[in-house]
């Protein structure tokens, strides 16, 4: 215990330094970005990994968050209006998602939010007169969030890294939380768990709407960072790409999506302007993950320490 | 004469064209030991998988203490006092013996929807789950993994988890199946200690090894009740040893 924390610590002085290390603004932004879809992916997977509910429309929270914020501040909602009415519009629509895709589980279920995330991509690339179609919308400004300028790269980092640590924590309480185990025990025996006195379809929606808030979270970071929207950013792609953090990561563990976020954001990024067919590269990176480590890199990773720390003992099947 | 704890009347479940429940009346006052034995394919599991809402009648009803439960779904049953066992193992396998009692526990108590606190913190959870698989044999067990244990500890266990709800009316479905003699002996004694407020009811496929346990006996066959009545009386009557004994 006191050991990890220790390690929060260092890391946590790491994140705070970065800025001070990475002058090159082009990097401290994709550091901000790295955090943003991070958050995304963590918040995915407590539908993936802690629910065994695996969506392919998680980047329609993104979007809708996105999309809201900037039409609220242009009819003069505010800032804080904005991104108060952007959340709570986002989450009362991943309410209303997780209500029909809940209809179903496995296949279907992941075929319901693919539907749905097409629809809202749908409406952005088609409602020019609302969402400006395939040109976007402009978010006007970055906000003073406490009166502190986050205009610069260097104060969005921070700020961005802040909103993440509060996110994170709260989201690391949950899993371990007792509404954490029943979702875990639903993903694991839905027939047992109703049969001790859980409603499954209840405990399954409701982390359906945490899941969406914490997502519409980092899609109101997300058109702060960029101060624009367009449906590139919440198209299919996207949300298989989200969905990709967080099984390379490994969906079985907390840290797994980040680590994916890290990778899959640094390929695109950086990687892509050395190497044409970076998505190739994608794909080969995630063949190999899969294949010598199923679980994920994080899963895997910890696997392979634990075999090193005590050999002797035979290979078990880790969760 | 006062209300049944569970009361049964003319349930029917068809599966396609199969009739797997006919007609099926029986009831249970509270206290009572109930088994019901009957050869593979009489609808023993059946019947209990309609009292617990996993499958939904054709027709009848099903009453705890008076009180219509068709309409209620599983979950809700269980916090009306409603508990069972799996003969099936339905268990968390990943997890500690611990940690499947407290998920029973957890089924119950409001806490459940508590995204905020530590789990591990609920010292009395754990105190009671504890307490629960001490009862039934496993407290040195409890931080064990269910992959871990064997066959007779998860038994053992799927009894800990109902037991731990402190149910009114607890199902119990082959309890003693694949348990050694003296596994058998342990759970025998365990439901002598069950307190006399819980009513139970009972499915062995082995009517020896359940026999002394049973205070009224429901005989099915093929859906149906085909007797019913005190130890004794079913175990003297003709038909028992036609359709059962006698195979």
């Amino acid at each position: 215990m006191t050991r990890s924390f220790v390690a929060l610590l260092v890391v946590a002085a790491a994140l705070i330094a970065v800025p001070f290390v990475v002058v090159n603004e082009f990097y401290l932004n994709l550091a901000s970005q790295i955090l943003i879809y991070a958050l995304l992916a963590v918040s995915l997977n407590l539908l993936v990994g802690y629910g065994g509910l695996v969506s392919l429309g998680h980047a329609s929270f993104l979007g809708l968050t996105a999309y809201a914020a900037t039409l609220l501040y242009n009819w003069g909602a505010g800032q804080v209006g904005a991104a108060i009415g952007a959340v709570v519009f986002s989450t009362l629509a991943g309410g209303l998602f997780g209500l029909l895709a809940l209809r179903a589980t496995g296949i279907g279920f992941l075929m319901i939010t693919l539907a749905l995330g097409q629809i809202v991509w749908g409406i952005a690339y088609r409602a020019n007169n609302l969402t400006g179609g395939d040109n976007g919308l402009r978010y006007p400004a970055r906000p003073h969030p406490f009166g502190l300028d986050i205009a610069g790269a260097p104060q969005f980092y921070w700020f961005t890294l802040a909103v993440f640590a509060i996110a994170l924590f709260v989201i690391w309480r949950l899993t371990r939380s007792p509404f954490g185990a029943a979702l875990q025990g639903a993903r694991d025996q839905p027939r047992r768990m109703r049969m001790l006195g859980h409603n499954v379809w209840l405990i399954q929606w409701f982390a359906f709407v945490l899941a969406s808030f914490w997502g519409s979270i980092a899609g109101l970071l997300y058109v702060y960072y960029n101060l624009f929207i367009s449906p590139h950013a919440i198209s299919l792609q996207q949300s298989a790409e989200v969905l990709l953090m967080a099984i390379l990561g490994g969906a079985t563990s907390f840290t797994g999506p980040i680590v994916g976020a890290v990778i899959i954001t640094l390929v695109k990024n950086v990687v892509s302007s050395y190497v044409d067919r970076w998505n190739s590269l994608l794909g080969v990176i995630f063949v190999v993950v899969i294949l010598f480590m199923p679980y994920g890199i994080v899963p895997g990773v910890r696997q392979l320490w634990a075999r090193m720390r005590k050999p002797a003992k035979p290979a078990e099947r880790a969760a | 004469m006062s209300t049944p704890a569970l009361e049964v009347s003319s349930l029917k479940k068809r599966f396609g064209g199969l009739p797997a429940t006919r007609d099926v009346s029986l009831s249970v006052m509270p206290g009572e030991r109930r088994l019901i034995i009957g050869p593979n394919g009489a609808g023993k599991t059946t019947l209990f998988n309609l009292i617990t809402g996993d499958l939904t009648p054709d027709a009848g009803s099903v009453r705890l203490f008076g009180r219509e439960l068709l309409q209620i779904p599983t979950q809700q049953r269980v916090h009306l006092g409603l508990a069972r066992t799996y003969q099936i193992l339905t268990l968390f396998p990943k997890e500690t013996l611990c940690h499947n009692v407290v998920l029973a526990l957890l089924g119950l108590d409001p806490m459940r929807w508590n995204v905020w606190t530590m789990l591990s913190a609920k010292r009395h959870l754990y105190d009671a789950a504890r307490e629960a698989l001490a009862l039934v044999g496993l407290g040195a067990s409890a931080d064990r993994t269910v992959a871990e244990t064997s066959y007779g500890e998860r038994r053992r266990l799927e009894m800990a988890m109902a037991l731990a709800q402190k149910p009114k009316v607890l199902l119990l479905d082959e309890p003693l199946a694949g348990l050694s003699q003296e596994e058998r002996q342990q759970v025998r004694d365990l439901l002598g200690r069950v307190p006399r407020d819980v009513t139970i009811v009972m499915i062995e496929h082995d009517m020896d090894s359940a026999l002394a346990f049973a205070e009224r006996i429901t005989l099915l066959h093929y859906g149906e009740v085909i007797v019913e009545g005190t130890r004794a009386e079913v175990v003297a009557d003709p038909r028992t040893k036609e359709v059962y004994l006698g195979e």
